[in-house]
């Protein structure tokens, strides 16, 4: 007997099911303790610590990619958000005299606005102005990673203020803002009226319009949702490197799609999670810091991980083949 | 819908991307003599030589369905084998060949995982960017590799007054259109592109139609990545970054859909590519702040996407079914 | 012509086809009925390559048949006309009927352009379809590609036609078209097999047929041992009550008004459509393929915005109200395109229930779901509408398509409706949820609900209506009571005049 791909809104009691999450998550264990006895270090508490305060933000812009693609879009302009709203945000730290809490509180205000408002921009131009998500987003991360780069000249912006940096730069205060805004809106995908919303609008937006979804709000404020992550993301970078950078995130793209795919997500919407997506992020993050323990290059790294998301995808096709399940063969 | 003033707009929504063209042109060129100038309109045709080629090749893929992202990857590749082959004694003839060899490669690996395999186009091309961009950084030990004079010598030849680079361009572009225009391959490529699943019910082999797109795919970056090797010299880590971008970009402001199945190499591909390249030519001879080259393209390519999806929409309510002819 | 020996077919370990026996005599046109997913499609794609069998062989001409894709069977010498088009809106006419052997310049990968036109044109005109062989395909009508559609299957000059469900989206006029092009293969020698659910038409048009039920033949002879009522009772297995549903008792007269339509226009759809639906009625809207019946709906619903007119819903204007105000002052809509528009197929049966009700269940300000009283209000919801307690978590995908229809009515019954509007609410269905729906519209009338339903089977109108408008190129052409229903009237008023033609 077939099943559904996500969760119903009413779990007849919670059950094992071999899903993309459970897989990921499994392969992530499973590597863990067959490297940790070849790796010195890797199960350190040192290295524990270092690998989740490397995690959480590409968690934190993983989770909102993974809204954008539960709802049958696509977000390319995340790190270009990043970018921008890291220089944008040091620029009004900057600017504010004191440098104190104050600019702090301006700044943070400043990148989460600026990257909510992208966002919906990219959410209006897709669902009011009926462009294709890939065009707009694509549109958008080539005008705004420019864009952070004329406001800046290509320079770094020191001098940020100490309790700004400390958001970024202390692994509590991180580790609680990254828990609290994942854990909100895990909870919202499966028991808010928005979430319930948002998988059926990736289902099938038509079905979903007939039967009453506001459409476009939905798919809007996805958008928003996945600008306001990256600021949020770029915030916690921007401050543990304790300069706004006109390039943060470049590389970042790979790690965000990749993370949402191995969770399980799907271009074709509807599927995914955010429990799926922390175990794409935990694995990635996992063979990226083993491997550099190994002392491996950064190009080498990059093979690996795109190896790595080939295979995912190869056996989360294997897996749903096996269960009998659909494929489609387009983008 | 007959009214005169709709006709008229309908007619200009359809030439979109040729007024786009015209009007970016006659802006520029009031802007400065020199932008018309012949020698400068030859320099755009130049300089945009491998985005065409690279665009054609994308073209391909986006009629199937999918998008390539691999391109610029591809194009790194290419190089990086290129400049570790130079010092060897490999000339720029041995180099067209290694690169267009590593471009077919690639795009088979591409296109066995989308067409046997079944993985989703965004996935397999975004992995294999990523592993290509590995693999060259390895080879070149993220060092930029100069190149022979000889490179810079292809580039810059020309035969009857026309630069290689654009007799190249050219060919590429008339071998394509052939090819989708006039033979059953091309033909059977829109159908896939339209509908997969009704041309493998009709008959079509939709697995070689993706396969062979996706090594077409491949091969045109290999070839528009030596083009913009003789043009560079240079081989830098950066070499093909955002590429992919580019090309997807150029295709799509010739008219191409990334739903498939529209889309053509002439005027769309060459149209797009020489636009882009039109624009970022016209901002240096005004003498632009250079940081602002990005933000005027995109804006551009915004605009002209804007435009085609009006177009679309406006058609789709034309061609709806009319249940009564009203009096 | 063709023999059928043993043949099965399993798909996940479940047999959905056979073990199936039965021979096609040459030059005989052969009827294959069944409900849905008794077998029908699965064997027609045996015997076109689309599948391969699991056991059994079979024979064409005498001669073993075993082919490995739609591309041998062509080949082979037989043709399949596929329910949905295979055709390509972005190619030429030609270049669709020609898309796997076009013609070449003489060994070269080129197309003949000039011989494709006349090799084209030869075929059109062998259907009688006089058109431009490089026209654009997405230029022409329903009736005109399904004609492109059997030119196509000509082209290889095939020995057996297979036509399944060639008339569903015809019109009268079109199918009478396509039935004398079949008269005409037929005396040319070819052999045909005809699948439809239109049971007068396969008896009409057959010589043999067979029945399928569950995968299996479940009875099979010449057309003339048969008779409408007797195959409905091999398909479903059991006796029919009748052949149409059993007609509405008579009622108490309607209540108030519930739905107020006055003078609603949309420019080359419908025009000048006024009309009252009271609490308690079901008011049918006939008409034939095309009419603006479906369009109607979508205006009614707010999907399509009307140039003129006056909406009103319980007395209050409706103008401006968008689908999402609609649905939560109580109006439903079961569209046509019930897989397409009415399911998210990927998703559980238990979230399709509950998508339309979700925002009366949202409490507080973040709108958190109810899932309790959701789950409570869901029983009897499902019990009315005959669904299995363990569907919930199963894919909607899963479902036979009367369970889906029967997921899409409890979807709206969920939200408590004061107007349901049903648009074919029973198109390709089996008998059985037929008849539960059928009996469903009937207890919602009976609970006050206005009912406006759209259906192209008249029997299904006269039966459960308690008033008929007839559409007819998008005007009210009749309003009848329930004591002047009678076909010929109606299909009076429906059909288009000659001035149209």
């Amino acid at each position: 007997m077939r099943r559904a791909t996500t969760m119903p809104v009413f779990a007849p009691g919670w059950r094992p099911r071999w899903g993309s999450e459970c897989l990921i998550l499994a392969a992530g264990g499973v590597y863990f303790l067959a490297a940790a006895p070849f790796i010195p270090g890797l199960a350190s508490w040192e290295n524990l610590g270092n690998l989740l305060s490397n995690l959480l933000p590409l968690l934190v812009i993983a989770v909102g990619q993974t809204l954008v693609l539960i709802a049958g879009g696509i977000d390319l302009s995340a790190t270009a958000i990043m970018a921008v709203t890291s220089v944008a945000g040091a620029m009004v730290m900057r600017g504010v005299p004191g440098h104190g809490p104050v600019a702090a509180l301006a700044g943070v205000g400043v990148m989460l606005g600026m990257g909510t408002a992208v966002g919906w921009g990219n959410g209006f131009a897709i669902t009011r102005l009926r462009l294709p998500a890939f065009m707009v987003t694509l549109t958008s991360m080539m005008f705004f990673s420019g864009l952070a780069l004329w406001l800046t000249q290509s320079q770094k912006i020191n001098g940020l203020p100490a309790a700004f940096n400390a958001l970024g730069g202390n692994l509590a205060v991180e580790l609680i803002l990254t828990t609290a805004v994942v854990g909100l809106t895990a909870w919202g995908l499966g028991r808010l009226l928005a979430g319930r919303w948002l998988y059926a609008v990736g289902h099938n937006p038509r079905a979903a319009l007939i039967s009453g979804v506001p459409v476009g709000p939905v798919v809007m404020a996805a958008y928003a949702f996945s600008g306001g992550a990256a600021a949020l993301g770029a915030v916690l970078l921007t401050g543990r490197g304790e300069t706004g950078d006109p390039v943060l995130g470049r590389y970042l793209m790979l790690d965000v799609i990749g993370a949402a795919v191995l969770g399980g997500a799907s271009f074709f919407g509807g599927r995914g999670g955010v429990g799926g997506t922390a175990a794409g992020v935990l694995f990635i993050k996992l063979v990226d810091n083993s491997l550099s323990l190994q002392g491996c290059s950064h190009f080498t790294i990059m093979m690996v991980k795109g190896g790595l998301i080939l295979a995912a995808a190869l056996a989360d096709g294997g897996r749903r083949r096996l269960a009998g399940e659909d494929q489609g063969g387009r983008a | 819908m007959n009214r005169p003033g709709a006709r008229l707009l309908r007619g200009a929504l359809n030439q979109a991307s040729l007024i786009l063209f015209a009007l970016v042109f006659a802006g520029f060129g009031s802007l400065s003599a020199k932008f018309l100038s012949p020698a400068n309109l030859l320099n755009i045709l130049l300089q945009s030589a491998p985005t065409v080629i690279v665009a054609v090749g994308m073209t391909f893929v986006l009629l199937t369905g999918g998008v390539d992202l691999s391109v610029g990857a591809v194009m790194f590749v290419g190089a990086a084998l290129a400049g570790k082959a130079a010092p060897g004694g490999a000339g720029p003839a041995a180099a067209v060949g290694l690169m267009l060899a590593a471009g077919a490669l690639l795009g088979l690996g591409n296109g066995f995982l989308v067409a046997r395999l079944k993985v989703i186009p965004f996935v397999v091309t975004l992995a294999v960017m990523s592993i290509g961009r590995g693999f060259g950084l390895w080879l070149t030990e993220t060092r930029a590799l100069n190149l022979s004079n000889e490179f810079l010598q292809v580039g810059a030849a020309r035969v009857l007054g026309v630069p290689v680079p654009v007799l190249l361009a050219g060919a590429v572009l008339v071998a394509a259109t052939v090819v989708l225009g006039a033979t059953p391959f091309g033909r059977q490529l829109y159908a896939v592109g339209q509908n997969a699943a009704a041309a493998r019910r009709a008959g079509v082999n939709t697995r070689r139609i993706l396969l062979i797109a996706y090594v077409l795919s491949g091969v045109c970056a290999g070839l528009g990545g030596f083009l913009s090797l003789a043009q560079l010299g240079a081989v830098s880590s950066k070499f093909g970054e955002n590429y992919e971008f580019k090309a997807i970009a150029a295709a799509v402001l010739g008219g191409a859909s990334l739903q498939g199945g529209r889309g053509r190499i002439f005027p769309g591909a060459l149209l797009g590519a020489t636009l882009i390249q039109a624009v970022e030519n016209g901002l240096v001879i005004l003498n632009a702040d250079p940081y602002l080259y990005p933000l005027v393209t995109s804006a551009v390519i915004f605009l002209a996407v804007l435009v085609d999806a009006t177009r679309t929409s406006l058609l789709a309510e034309s061609h709806r079914r009319q249940i009564r002819v009203e009096p | 012509m063709i023999e059928f020996q043993g043949i099965e077919k399993r798909f996940a370990g479940v047999r959905a086809v056979g073990p199936v026996s039965f021979d096609l005599p040459p030059g005989a046109t052969l009827g294959l009925v069944g409900e849905n997913g008794a077998g029908k499609s699965t064997l027609m794609n045996l015997l076109g390559g689309n599948l391969q069998p699991d056991a059994g062989s079979m024979r064409l001409a005498e001669r073993p048949y075993a082919p490995h894709g739609p591309a041998e069977a062509m080949r082979c010498g037989i043709a399949f006309i596929h329910q949905e088009l295979n055709l390509f809106g972005n190619l030429t006419i030609a270049e669709n009927l020609f898309l796997t052997r076009f013609p070449r310049w003489w060994r070269s990968p080129f197309i003949y352009r000039t011989g494709l036109r006349a090799e084209a044109g030869k075929l059109l005109a062998q259907v009688g379809l006089e058109l431009d062989p490089h026209t654009p395909m997405d230029r022409l009508a329903v009736g005109e590609c399904q004609l492109v559609e059997i030119a196509k299957a000509l082209a290889g000059d095939p020995r057996l036609i297979i036509f399944d469900e060639p008339t569903s989206s015809l019109s009268t006029r079109e199918a009478e078209r396509l039935f004398a092009l079949m008269a005409g293969f037929r005396r040319q020698g070819r052999s045909l097999i005809y699948i439809s659910h239109a049971l007068g038409d396969v008896l009409r048009l057959c010589d043999d047929l067979v029945i399928l039920r569950d995968g299996l033949v479940a009875g099979r002879g010449p057309a003339r041992d048969f008779t409408i009522p007797r195959l409905i009772s091999l398909m479903a297995g059991r006796v029919p009550e009748a052949t149409a549903p059993a007609p509405t008792p008579p009622r108490e007269p309607a209540g108030a008004v519930a739905l107020a339509v006055r003078g609603v226009s949309r420019p080359g759809v419908v025009r000048d459509i006024s009309f009252e639906l009271r609490r308690g009625e079901i008011l049918g809207i006939a008409g034939m393929m095309g009419a603006g019946r479906s369009e109607l709906a979508r205006i009614l619903f707010g999907l399509d915005a009307p140039a003129a007119g006056e909406l009103r819903l319980h007395g209050r204007p409706l103008q401006g109200a968008t689908v999402r105000e609609r649905v939560r002052r109580g109006m439903a809509f079961v569209t046509e395109d019930r897989r397409g528009e009415g399911l998210c197929l990927e998703a559980s049966v238990a979230d399709n229930l509950a998508l339309a009700a979700l925002p009366a269940f949202a409490r507080g300000r973040a709108r958190r779901i109810d899932r309790p009283g959701l789950q409570a209000a869901l029983t009897p919801v499902k019990a009315a509408v005959r669904l299995t307690a363990d569907a919930d978590g199963r894919a909607v995908k899963t479902l036979s398509g009367g369970n889906q229809q029967k997921v899409v009515l409890a979807k709206w019954l969920l939200t408590k409706p004061g107007v349901i509007i049903l648009d074919e609410p029973t198109r390709g269905i089996d008998v059985g949820a037929k008849c539960e729906i059928h009996e469903l519209i009937r207890a919602l009338a009976a609970a006050g609900t206005a009912v406006l339903l759209i259906s192209s089977e008249l029997e299904e109108l006269t039966a459960l209506c308690d008033r008929l408008l007839v559409l007819n190129r998008g005007e009210i052409t009749a309003t009848l009571a329930r004591a002047e229903f009678d076909q010929a009237r109606i299909l009076a008023a429906a059909l288009p005049g000659e001035r149209s033609a």
